[in-house]
């Protein structure tokens, strides 16, 4: 019954049909596996700041863009993209991809402790450190996440190949998006299973940021695995492809 | 709007505070944080102490017309009673600290009782009280209580003496005319009778209070839980009334207003209440018809969110000690976001700003 009534939407939106099934390979657009809508569907325009722009201040250009957005099919946005000044993308990926079971309101609240316990942490350095160390001590915890994060991302990685009966780990270079993801998902992990049981999340994450924002600590060290693994099997490395 | 001004370098009495100084921050000492707020400050306000290294409260229109009420009490007459009421995160905890220290600074003996909800929730040894068989004792929150107490009132507790003999056990008693500082000192050391020392104290305080030798401030927050219902029970499962607690039954006798010399300051809040709606705030709503009536007739002090003026000067104060880290919330636009996410509530704004 659901899917008689994805179809029927599908179909109402009249002769350019938003059809799935068909895959189409243009080149310059990529595709999102699980995405319902077609090719046509245009991303939404959440910025406060494009449509209170007045008509008068508007270039050719953007009139233009406007009367054609007026033909366009726009995708839904999603309930977690806001118009609020303190959105940041990096943090909701983060925030989902701690999430458990959609228990989103547990998943940001942790988040949000978690930005506050670095936050208190090192107020706590600052106020003990003497003047010329105060200048070096980073109090922004946007800062300083998006700057641990930077450092756990990997520059290479390793992909299982098939070749003769066999897997080899052939080293091969990561996209971004792939790179951004691993960073994350190993300081999850790490959080999670490497730390005492009854310790909190927020105290767990807050020490690991810190700690990758110095480039010290475990996350860090596994990012160093990785390369030097791929460095070791790099002679595998014409069994790749693309 | 007051730009820049947002603190007050008021180190002396808190008696200047008027209506001009409504919505700027005044310093409290540390020595002041060791000894008069030991216990009593909402542990989010403690963390802030803490990460600022200062404690800085905002002067509010509730407290100043308290303090304006409290200077001009007249002390022949019975004991006024003042209970703040409010939603939740207005401040009314704080409001009630912001009178402890005033009159701490007037040096009146103050009788605080950080959160009365405590008392009737999770107690882990309940005593058959060895006062009276029907009431129950609570030894470890009594000798808690007795302990910062004692570190408030130092200098009071040599000067009063009891005026009764009290036989604790076979081997030991408190003679007449001793100091109040043994009864307490009797109280902390055995633990068993810590809730009859304090028992002691209250009646010893009421009485002599009317004689004028030192202003009486008892402050309580949360007093609806006096007249609730207690998640406690017996060994045989059946749930205790609140004035089966010893500790309770006393209290109630002390927020009675048959004494002079003083004032009662007390708060009513939802949060750790137990039985009770969350969007109750009123105090009809909170006491209920048996509290109402044992309270009646109290001056009600409504504690309500931050006016525009307030907001600002909050915001300044976060701005001055680099509490906004976020680039965005120094701008306009990230003022007015904070302004409608936290609906100028303080509790809400706290939170928000802690992790910006």
């Amino acid at each position: 019954m659901a899917a008689s009534a994805v179809t029927a939407v599908r179909g109402s939106s009249g002769l350019l049909l938003g059809v799935r099934s068909v895959v189409l390979r243009l080149p310059g657009l990529t595709q999102v596996r699980w995405s319902r809508y077609g090719p046509q569907y245009q991303d939404p325009q959440i910025d406060k700041g494009y449509y209170r722009k007045p008509l008068a201040a508007l270039t050719e250009e953007e009139k233009y863009e406007r009367e054609l957005r007026k033909t366009q099919v726009i995708k839904a946005a999603p309930a977690t993209r806001t118009s609020s000044v303190f959105e940041d993308p990096v943090i909701s990926k983060f925030t989902n991809m701690m999430m458990k079971g959609g228990n989103k309101i547990l998943a940001r609240s942790l988040m949000t402790q978690t930005l506050e316990a670095v936050k208190r942490k090192q107020f706590e350095k600052y106020h003990a450190a003497s003047a010329e160390e105060q200048a070096t001590i980073e109090c922004n915890p946007y800062t300083i996440f998006h700057q641990a994060l930077k450092n756990c991302e990997p520059v290479i990685g390793l992909v299982s190949i098939l070749r003769g009966g066999h897997f080899y780990q052939v080293p091969v270079p990561l996209a971004d998006r792939r790179r951004r993801f691993l960073a994350m998902k190993w300081m999850i992990t790490e959080c999670r299973q490497k730390k005492h049981r009854r310790t909190l999340m927020p105290e767990k994450l807050s020490q690991e940021l810190l700690e990758a924002f110095h480039s010290q600590g475990p996350v860090i060290r596994r990012k160093h695995d990785m390369h030097k693994m791929a460095e070791a099997n790099r002679a595998l490395a014409h069994y790749r492809w693309w | 709007m007051l730009k820049g001004m947002t603190r007050l370098i008021s180190r002396v009495h808190k008696a200047k505070h008027g209506e001009q100084h409504e919505g700027q921050h005044y310093n409290i000492s540390f020595q002041d944080l060791k000894t008069v707020f030991s216990h009593g400050l909402p542990p989010r306000f403690v963390m802030q102490v803490k990460t600022f290294n200062e404690a800085c409260l905002m002067v509010r229109r509730p407290a100043l017309e308290l303090l304006h009420y409290l200077k001009n009490t007249n002390f022949a007459h019975p004991a006024v009673r003042y209970v703040f009421y409010g939603e939740k995160g207005t401040g009314k905890t704080l409001s009630l600290c912001h009178s402890i220290h005033f009159c701490a600074k007037q040096d009146w003996l103050i009788l605080h009782i950080p959160d009365a909800h405590l008392w009737v929730k999770n107690c882990r040894d309940l005593l058959q009280s060895t006062y009276n068989k029907q009431r129950f004792d609570q030894p470890l929150e009594a000798s808690t209580w007795l302990k910062n107490f004692k570190t408030a009132n130092e200098h009071f507790l040599s000067q009063i003496k009891v005026q009764e003999k009290y036989v604790w056990n076979k081997r030991e008693s408190t003679e007449k005319g001793s100091p109040l500082g043994e009864v307490v000192e009797q109280g902390i050391m055995r633990v068993r009778n810590a809730t009859d020392a304090v028992g002691i104290v209250l009646k010893e305080l009421k009485r002599q209070s009317s004689l004028g030798i030192f202003r009486l401030l008892v402050a309580v927050d949360g007093v609806n839980a006096l007249w609730g219902r207690t998640t406690l029970k017996r060994e045989d499962k059946s749930p205790i009334a609140p004035e089966e607690l010893a500790f309770i039954y006393n209290l109630r006798k002390m927020v009675k207003n048959d004494w002079q010399g003083g004032a009662i300051v007390l708060t009513v809040s939802q949060t750790g209440s137990l039985f009770k709606p969350r969007k109750a705030y009123l105090p009809q709503e909170l006491l209920g018809k048996e509290g109402f009536d044992a309270l009646d007739p109290f001056i009600p002090i409504l504690v309500s969110n931050y006016n525009p003026k307030e907001f600002e000067s909050c915001i300044h104060y976060y701005l001055e000690n680099n509490w906004l880290q976020h680039e965005k919330a120094h701008t306009e636009e990230g003022k007015k976001e904070l302004l409608f996410l936290s609906n100028r509530n303080p509790g809400q704004l706290e939170r928000l700003c802690a992790y910006l």
